[in-house]
């Protein structure tokens, strides 16, 4: 199977062993020439299968289907290539209010989901999802911007647009809620952690390079926060500016 | 020896840290002082621990015994998540 795809600025071609994966990409179909190519063997899903085995030691990995294996496979070639055009991965939960990011992001289990749903209640038709799980972020000469992308988490929230990013937030559980503005050092650790982390050692090197342009570029907060209403106006209020 | 090219170093003034890139079988950043650092900046290029202690001495003063116990810590812990090559 064969499908042509438009993700985060660049025409991305995929030759799937399923279709599963080109229904999941369906909303980013394209028609134009591929800046790069990707092509999944079944050689790629079981490796697909081996990691999933080592990185989540507590859940069933026997059951995941080869299809759906092949997803994550797909997400993976795309992140490894895309630091190449200035693009990297980041784990987070990403909302637009007004034109601009909030990119929410923290280890999973946190509730960045849940947040980003706190944010919905309250904004109403304000707040618009961009990705609820893996957006990519695009690093330019003045600004930020993160892309929607097919792979938007268990509830599949996002849509595919582009928005500039103006600031990320890291969360922890908090049973009041308070939120102060970090600096990009206060935030670095958990910024690496949450970035994908390319297998190619350049790649990785570019990552890295991405994620310092990504300091000059939006502003940093830490936010304690329980699972109240409140905690998005905590939040929104401050962030806003 | 010499630093395992899925490992990439971040140095500044006061911090260091090693990132391991999806291709190491660890996966988690270590984070060390400038001394930690220089050991990684010299691990760049092949060496041994003898002319990683050498290198040191002619950068930091310390006490007798110091340099070659920080130097032998550091390619534990890095010997440890497989961030050598040797």
């Amino acid at each position: 199977m064969k499908g042509t795809y438009r993700i985060a600025e660049r025409t991305i071609e995929i030759t799937s062993v399923y279709d599963r994966v080109q229904q999941y990409c369906r909303d980013y179909r394209y028609e134009g020439v591929p800046d790069f190519r990707i092509s999944i063997t079944q050689e790629d899903i079981d490796c697909e299968r081996k990691r999933s085995e080592k990185e989540q030691t507590n859940v069933p990995v026997i059951n995941y289907s080869d299809p759906y294996l092949e997803e994550l496979a797909v997400y993976r070639r795309i992140a490894e290539k895309m630091p190449y055009y200035d693009t990297f991965l980041f784990h987070g939960s990403a909302v637009s209010v007004d034109g601009e990011a909030y990119i929410f992001t923290a280890v999973s289990g946190t509730g960045k989901s849940t947040h980003a749903r706190l944010w919905r209640e309250l904004l109403k038709e304000k707040a618009v999802m961009v990705n609820d799980d893996k957006p990519l972020i695009r690093i330019t000469e003045s600004r930020a911007l993160v892309y929607g992308t097919p792979y938007n988490g268990k509830h599949h929230l996002g849509n595919n647009i582009c928005v500039p990013v103006k600031a990320v937030c890291i969360l922890e559980r908090s049973e009041k809620n308070h939120i102060r503005q970090i600096t990009f050092e206060e935030a670095y650790l958990k910024l690496l952690k949450q970035a994908y982390r390319p297998a190619d050692p350049r790649a990785m090197e570019k990552t890295l390079d991405l994620i310092d342009r990504l300091s000059e570029r939006v502003k940093f907060y830490r936010l304690g926060c329980n699972m109240d209403k409140e905690a998005a106006e905590t939040a929104y209020n401050a962030m806003k500016g | 020896m010499k630093l395992n090219r899925n490992f990439i170093s971040r140095i500044s003034d006061d911090e260091s840290i090693l990132v391991s890139g999806g291709g190491a079988e660890f996966s988690g950043i270590v984070k060390g002082n400038r001394t930690f650092g220089v050991i990684l900046e010299l691990l760049k290029k092949e060496t041994s621990e003898a002319d990683l202690i050498s290198a040191m001495k002619g950068r930091f003063e310390a006490p007798e015994g110091m340099i070659e116990k920080d130097v032998a810590r550091v390619l534990s812990e890095l010997r440890r998540i497989g961030a050598l090559d040797e």
